[in-house]
């Protein structure tokens, strides 16, 4: 009995001696830079950086991005901090979110009042709602003080286009890339068999006829009700957004005339594009769960599933290419990017990648000066862009990346932010995107639309019900799975209304109007 | 007439077999897509979906899935310990909790289950529970916040306490005290004992509980070293729909997406180690849960 008592109470003493251990051993790194400012705190005092800023204390920020952490992200956060202590007198943390629930975890995060000092912001992490709610510390007088040559380096547009509520409240990436939509198809195959380029409405429907006519085991349209409903608007016609959903609550701003707002749902134009989506899934061209398809379009053309998808970006063809070439070699994809035939192509806006410092953030001037060193600063900026040079990756003799090891791919750390024009290495492929940019670089037009902050409290609960309606009625149309499309589309109008279309739009378009009349467009 | 019994009993038992494997194969089939997915090449998955004989075998599934093995290792590493660490610590609490609850003679006995069952009612909300995790417990990155919370379940204490009132004639009690036990050595000595049948369920619901957590370590944890098994599946399964969903509108390009058969793959490395662990313990849950049934 005795012995038993002891065992077990030597057990549980074990037991709760690893928890207290862990969970002492857990708190310097958790509470971030707070309690960091015990340790190596005795520095010598008074220590100024070089721009005047005053390091004596030594801190740890929280460095946050979405995504996945390369493999080897504890080698160059250590290579890193080496550095770090020696400008700074400061050590960094980086913390990536992954894929899995990013969007609440990004919430969380500006929410919670957590120590975080620098955080991703783009226009789908919902920067200006949040910029809007005062999530992110303005940086219009720190800039100039703790960063001045990142203030330089950064046009003074982007700072403008940045702007919420007349603050700067981001740090936009400066390289300049363009992610317009553009068809992209099996050249091989079309050469094969004589069919057209897929450039207009007409020719797409000739290239998808040969196919099916000559690979039968083929589905000639990669889509999926988010990648090809988008894309073909987006080719058709001319709105003043990225197309992403379509126009926004059925509205179609058109770019050359953004104060006419059109009602688009519902149209007879609407109507025309039903009656061909259904045509198209009538002749075969899409398969019939279209609907349910767990794959994504890339996978579908690099398998060769199918032959053509419409709505992707340079960057991505390129890289779809690449994979495709690695196991089919003979196979080719080409590319004919929307804003040739529309005349003209948007840049990235400059909100589409940024740096933001949570006003949670307890080192905010230091912060903001280790973000210049990652940008400014050539061996950060490759460190975290490349990894290490012998190890990681290597320059060739025309200059060209060419990556040596899995552990840290090229922009391993999704650098999409940090990116230097002047530091950037590209892989020898990346040529042809290059020459695409160089191509729309002739036509391009500023972008409109991404620097505008949608409110959406006032009509919420709208939004919400007719995003309900949208997936219940509209999507079935969009890819014609609905026998009678007049009759579906009338549905969904009522529907539609009844969640409270008219409200949302009414509100959009007093918002939208608003917005242009004080950016000064038109 | 018993001709007529042993008719009724036979159709009854071919009734039964029938059902039973009907049923068993329903259940076996995803399992068995799953197993053959993870052995195919993906190319053939994604043009002519997915068979029970693999149309064109392949490892690179596995190739894939094994190319860094110490992550898997250690998020196996990670979640055995939480698992251990927490059905051991969370068994012990609840029972002790289940025991004092259903004394007579604890006065507050209602107050503290009521107390304790309203939490399952109302909760104040995911932002307040990160906040207090995060702010005031300071508990972000840590192997505690993925044992602490999880530790005493309300549901299980409640059903730790029916078992343990069902189980434990009060005149034992009495008669131990008389005997000059104090309580802790009534709880080791008798409660323990006898409610073996209850601690074996309860255990069992905790370790699963455990064992399929993945929410803590997507919300809490940043080190990749200290990521439980399910969720390192779950992340890898999610970067795909992340790309299915987002990445059009967002431009966002991620190379190399894992492929179907990584996937299966995937989740027969995770699952598999279960299933054969199963058929050795699961006997002792089964004479656990039949062994205090009959009462003499």
């Amino acid at each position: 009995m005795k012995r038993n008592v002891k065992l077990i109470a030597a057990l549980l003493a074990m037991m709760l001696i690893l928890l207290t251990g862990c969970m002492g051993g857990g708190k310097p790194d958790s509470g971030g830079s707070g309690g960091g400012a015990d340790n190596g705190g005795g520095g010598a005092s008074g220590r100024t950086s070089a721009s005047g800023l005053d390091i004596s204390q030594r801190v740890e920020l929280q460095f946050y991005m979405l995504g996945d952490a390369p493999v080897d992200l504890p080698l160059i956060e250590s290579e890193i901090n080496k550095m770090l202590l020696e400008d700074l007198n400061a050590t960094v943390k980086f913390n990536f979110t992954t894929w899995t629930d990013w969007e609440q975890k990004y919430r969380l995060l500006l929410t919670s009042g957590q120590p975080v000092d620098l955080i991703f912001t783009a226009e789908w992490t919902q920067y200006q709602a949040y910029a809007k709610n005062g999530a992110f510390l303005a940086l219009d007088d720190l800039l100039p003080k703790v960063a001045p040559k990142l203030y330089e380096f950064v046009p003074q547009e982007m700072w403008d286009a940045v702007r919420i509520d007349g603050k700067i409240q981001t740090v936009p990436a400066i390289w300049k890339e363009y992610v317009t939509f553009g068809n992209v198809w099996r050249e091989d195959l079309r050469q094969k068999y004589n069919l057209p380029i897929p450039d207009s409405i007409e020719n797409i429907e000739a290239y998808l006829e040969g196919i099916k006519q000559n690979e039968p085991d083929m589905i000639p349209l990669a889509a999926n009700a988010l990648f090809h409903t988008p894309g073909y608007y987006d080719f058709k016609y001319e709105p003043a957004g990225v197309a992403s959903y379509g126009f926004p609550y059925g509205l179609y701003i058109p770019y050359d005339d953004p104060a006419n707002v059109q009602q688009f749902w519902g149209s007879e134009q609407h109507l025309e594009d039903l009656l061909r989506m259904k045509s198209w899934m009538d002749k075969g061209y899409m398969s019939r769960n279209v609907l349910t398809t767990q794959d994504t379009a890339h996978t579908m053309l690099v398998t060769g599933k199918s032959a053509l998808m419409m709505g992707d970006n340079p960057n991505r063809w390129n890289s779809t290419n690449q994979d495709m070439k690695s196991t089919h070699p003979d196979w080719e994809l080409a590319y004919y990017p929307y804003p040739l035939k529309k005349g003209y192509a948007t840049p990235v806006h400059p909100i589409h990648n940024g740096f933001a410092i949570p006003i949670s953030s307890p080192n905010p001037e230091r912060a903001l000066a280790f973000y210049e060193l990652m940008v400014t600063d050539k061996r950060y900026n490759w460190l975290t862009q490349y990894g290490i040079e012998g190890t990681h990756f290597r320059v060739t003799e025309e200059g060209y990346y060419e990556g040596l090891s899995d552990t840290f791919k090229r922009e391993g750390m999704n650098g999409w932010a940090w990116r230097n024009p002047e530091y950037m290495l590209f892989d020898e492929s990346f040529e042809a995107v290059n020459e695409i940019f160089h191509e729309l670089d002739q036509i391009a037009k500023p972008d409109i639309f991404t620097g505008f902050a949608e409110d959406w409290t006032p009509y919420q609960a709208e939004r919400a019900a007719l995003e309900q309606v949208r997936q219940q009625y509209l999507h079935p149309l969009e890819v014609g799975l609905v026998d009678d499309v007049e009759a579906g589309l009338r549905t969904f109008m009522e529907k539609a209304k009844e969640a409270g279309l008219d409200t949302i739009q009414k509100s959009y378009t007093e918002q939208w109007l608003h917005y242009l009349k004080e950016a000064g467009i038109q | 007439m018993k001709v007529k019994d042993a008719e009724y009993s036979l159709l009854f038992k071919i009734l039964a077999y029938v059902m039973v494997t009907i049923v068993t194969l329903v259940c076996l089939f995803p399992v068995l897509l799953i197993i053959s997915g993870s052995f195919t090449d993906n190319e053939s998955i994604v043009r002519h979906g997915f068979g029970l004989i693999p149309d064109k075998f392949s490892l690179d599934g596995y190739m894939y899935v094994f190319k860094y093995p110490t992550a898997i290792l250690r998020a196996y590493g990670v979640t055995i310990l939480t698992t251990v660490v927490g059905t051991a610590l969370g068994m012990f609490f609840i029972t002790m909790a289940g025991f004092v609850l259903q004394r007579k003679d604890f006065k507050y006995r209602n107050q503290f289950s009521f107390y304790i069952y309203f939490t399952t009612l109302f909760g104040g909300g995911l932002v307040p529970w990160y906040i207090m995790l995060t702010r005031y417990m300071k508990l972000m990155d840590t192997y505690t916040v993925l044992i602490y919370p999880g530790l005493m379940t309300p549901f299980l204490i409640i059903l730790m306490r029916s078992f343990i009132k069902s189980a434990i004639p009060d005149e034992l009690v009495e008669s131990a005290k008389i005997d000059g036990a104090n309580d802790f050595r009534i709880y080791y000595s008798i409660v323990l004992r006898l409610s073996m049948p209850g601690i074996a369920t309860v255990g069992l619901f905790l370790a699963l509980q455990y064992w399929n957590d993945w929410f803590m370590s997507s919300l809490f944890i940043n080190d990749t070293r200290k990521y439980q098994l399910q969720f390192y599946l779950y992340n890898i399964i999610n970067t795909v729909q992340f790309i299915r969903d987002m990445a059009i509108s967002s431009g966002v390009n991620i190379g190399n997406p894992p492929t179907e058969a990584m996937r299966m793959a995937m989740s027969v490395v995770v699952t598999g180690p279960i299933v054969f662990l199963y058929p050795f313990v699961q006997r002792y849950f089964v004479k656990g849960l039949t062994i205090g049934a009959v009462k003499g």
